[in-house]
């Protein structure tokens, strides 16, 4: 079977971050967007534009490959071996999609919320999928 | 209670000082957030009689306990002060992402008081706040302003700004965000003028907690779901309130012609279907899940929305039917920082005053490219637009024109025609900061849902009285008013975030509060029964046009509906707030 991934359509997207929301909670213990694994937004300029800015884990495996630990195992989802995570940032500085970040020395990655995605479950217009 | 930040942000403009203090526990449990908390504050903290432009009066920026959580639609922030174009509470209602910032930067509120020496801007990043020079920002517009600091500050900033027209204290300007939302009414932009402050930056990284939060979040994508995205408020989504267009035209509502006669033959021209076909994107605001906002292009006109209000004002109220003037007008508009409602309502005044030859403004119905250089000339209080500035209610008094003048309390009149919705008239009368539409909305039961017959004073006292209760405990939890929520799932929200069991029954309590405050606060400055009014148009003539044709409303009818209105909350005949209800406030 194919592996699933977050897919994201910006047509269907409102820009309402429901999705870090949901993501920082399931995974933080609070909701708090700029502790979320993936941030997705919307803005205007001052010269007429609406633009987007998004960032979420396509599951590419750089970070794997580039761990230098091993410490990243890439199956149907991302799984961290804390033990083995130095907190290095090597991963966090080959991310493509710049979603990894680190912190207390340890990798955040997005583990597409072991198959069911909280940010897909609550994206009001479906702009976000899984499939 | 969960939700809370339980911290206020007090920052002293005169000192360049902040202090921060616990949210008064005791009054959110009485008046929740948003709306009813912030009047709560603005009446301990204000005292009586100040001049709303003075560094005596205070800005109020109040979240709630829904704030920055996923409860849909949630992602608004009331902005309060005592109005400077009414002399009443004034509170005002934005959206975009301002709201969720204040609570993730820490805080349930932020109060401002005092006045900057000099014109500056305030830059609060998290529990740091530093007070910045805006010389080189004075003067530009909103948009322009806001493009500045978000370039300087990046996109993790929400910023609050002035145009011009804040800075010049037109008492019918705005504060903007997020480019095209703003806090609109009541001249709220010239109170943050008075005080020199020419924006507000909010960088918010922290977070908000509540007990069982995975389950909480599964619930509410639940709801998201099963309720605020149900096939019924989905209209929303997919025209935003132009659809309020075709009811209010079809229900003989659209006022055309500065009220003088409803329903617009044009109206085809300027609809939804027009507007949406220019439509080049798509926006709500944080936490939001129905998004309204369509962003539109036509020519080199550009807006998200314009929504039904800004478009009958510059429409068939001004007798004007292209639509690329109406999304220019709404552009520049906020660009300058003016209320579409109020200025357009003072631009259609003086039209109507110059083709009845009572004075003469230089601008008649349909002259639309007047009608948005009029827009930048009040703004700056340049030409024509010094005297425009004024409003309705001043012109009127100087000018003339008294039965057209389209005002309750000095604050102008929104875009739905009473004489066919008679229980409009009394919503906006009795409403706490001059004519309103958003505190009690009748043409829903009245023209829309018809289940209430429009044209007749009986019953209307409580039909807006338990419109207000609805609107008053809703935005007091801040939440946007394009959700139909049913108080039951408010009830349900609020236990589920605060953690606190709450009852509907309670919940009514909460908004009853928030009516008699306001009323308090108000009657505190001078204010009974006899300026609760109606513009002697409505009453003297009749409609000639539409669905609503031949109506007019007596004004014994009117003060009928006062009266029901009064008795239902206990008030006096003067519309007094008796002391009994006084001292549980």
């Amino acid at each position: 079977m194919a592996l699933k991934r977050l897919k994201f359509t910006r047509d269907s997207c409102i820009g309402c971050q429901l999705c870090a929301q949901a993501c920082s909670a399931v995974h933080e213990g609070e909701f708090s967007p700029s502790k979320a694994r993936l941030s997705i937004e919307s803005y205007y300029t001052s010269d007429g534009e609406l633009k987007y800015k998004e960032s979420y884990c396509i599951l590419c495996g750089m970070c794997k490959r580039q761990c230098p630990f091993g410490a990243i195992s890439l199956d149907d989802k991302l799984t961290l071996n804390l033990d083995l995570c130095t907190g290095c940032g090597v991963c966090a500085e080959v991310c493509p999609k710049k979603v990894i970040k680190i912190r207390e020395e340890k990798a955040i990655l997005c583990d597409t919320c072991d198959g069911d995605p909280s940010c897909v479950k609550i994206c009001p217009h479906n702009a976000l999928k899984y499939e | 209670m969960f939700g809370y930040q339980n911290k206020v942000l007090r920052i002293d403009l005169t000192r360049k000082g902040t202090t921060m203090e616990p949210l008064n526990m005791g009054w959110a449990e009485k008046y929740i957030g948003g709306k009813g908390l912030a009047i709560k504050y603005l009446y301990e903290e204000l005292k009586p009689g100040i001049d709303p432009l003075s560094p005596d009066n205070k800005l109020l920026l109040m979240s709630g306990p829904l704030t920055g959580t996923p409860v849909p639609c949630s992602g608004k922030l009331a902005v309060a002060a005592k109005s400077p174009a009414t002399g009443t509470i004034l509170d005002c209602s934005i959206g975009g992402h301002i709201a969720l910032k204040v609570k993730y930067a820490g805080y349930d509120a932020i109060i401002f008081e005092g006045k900057l020496s000099k014109p500056g801007y305030v830059l609060i990043q998290n529990d740091k706040i530093e007070f910045k020079d805006a010389g080189d920002l004075w003067g530009k517009g909103s948009h322009e302003v806001e493009g500045i600091l978000v370039e300087k500050y990046g996109h993790e900033a929400s910023v609050l700004s002035i145009g011009p027209a804040g800075e010049n204290l037109v008492t019918m300007s705005c504060i903007n965000s997020d480019y095209y939302r703003q806090a609109g009414r009541g001249g709220i932009g010239a109170v943050m003028g008075s005080k020199n402050v020419k924006a507000i930056v909010v960088i918010g990284t922290g977070g908000v907690k509540v007990d069982k939060i995975v389950d909480v979040t599964n619930r509410l994508t639940e709801i998201l779901r099963t309720d605020t995205t149900s096939d019924d408020n989905m209209f929303i989504y997919d025209c935003g309130t132009t659809a309020f267009l075709e009811a209010c035209n079809d229900g003989g509502i659209l006022p055309k012609n500065n009220f003088s006669d409803t329903t617009d033959e044009e109206w085809t021209k300027y609809n939804g279907d027009v507007l949406l076909a220019s439509k080049v994107g798509k926006r709500g605001c944080g936490s939001c899940g129905l998004g309204c906002g369509n962003f539109i292009k036509i020519g080199d006109a550009v807006c998200e929305g314009p929504e039904y209000e800004s478009i009958a004002v510059a429409g068939p109220n001004a007798g004007i039917s292209d639509p690329e003037s109406i999304v220019k007008a709404n552009q520049v508009a906020d660009d300058m920082g003016l209320d579409t409602i109020s200025a357009g309502d003072t631009i259609i005044y003086a039209m109507e005053m110059t083709e009845k030859g009572i004075h003469d403004f230089g601008i008649k119905f349909g002259d639309k490219e007047k009608y948005i250089e009029y827009l930048k000339l009040m703004a700056r209080r340049e030409g024509v637009g010094a005297d425009l500035a004024l409003g309705v209610r001043a012109l009127a008094a100087k000018y003339g024109g008294e039965d057209f003048a389209m005002h309750v309390k000095g604050l102008e009149y929104p875009q739905y025609e009473p004489r066919g919705s008679w229980g409009m008239s009394l919503a906006y009368a009795v409403s706490d900061r001059g004519a309103c539409h958003m505190r009690a909305y009748a043409p829903n039961e009245e023209v829309f849902a018809a289940s209430i017959p429009p044209y007749t004073a009986e019953g209307k006292g409580e039909m807006v009285y338990n419109l207000a209760i609805y609107n008053a405990v809703k935005f007091s939890m801040v939440i946007c008013d394009f959700w139909p929520l049913s108080l039951e799932r408010m009830t349900e929200i609020m236990t589920m975030i605060t953690g606190k069991e709450w009852t509907e029954a309670e919940m009514n309590d909460v908004a009853k509060r928030v009516i008699n405050i306001a009323r308090a606060f108000n009657q505190r400055e001078g204010f009974n029964r006899k300026d609760d009014t109606m513009p002697k148009r409505l009453a003297n003539e009749a409609l000639k046009s539409g669905a609503a044709a031949g109506q007019k409303i007596p004004q014994e009818a009117f003060e009928d509906m006062l009266d029901q209105y009064y008795a239902v909350l206990g008030w006096s005949k003067e519309g007094m707030v008796p002391d009994t209800i006084l001292c549980q406030l």
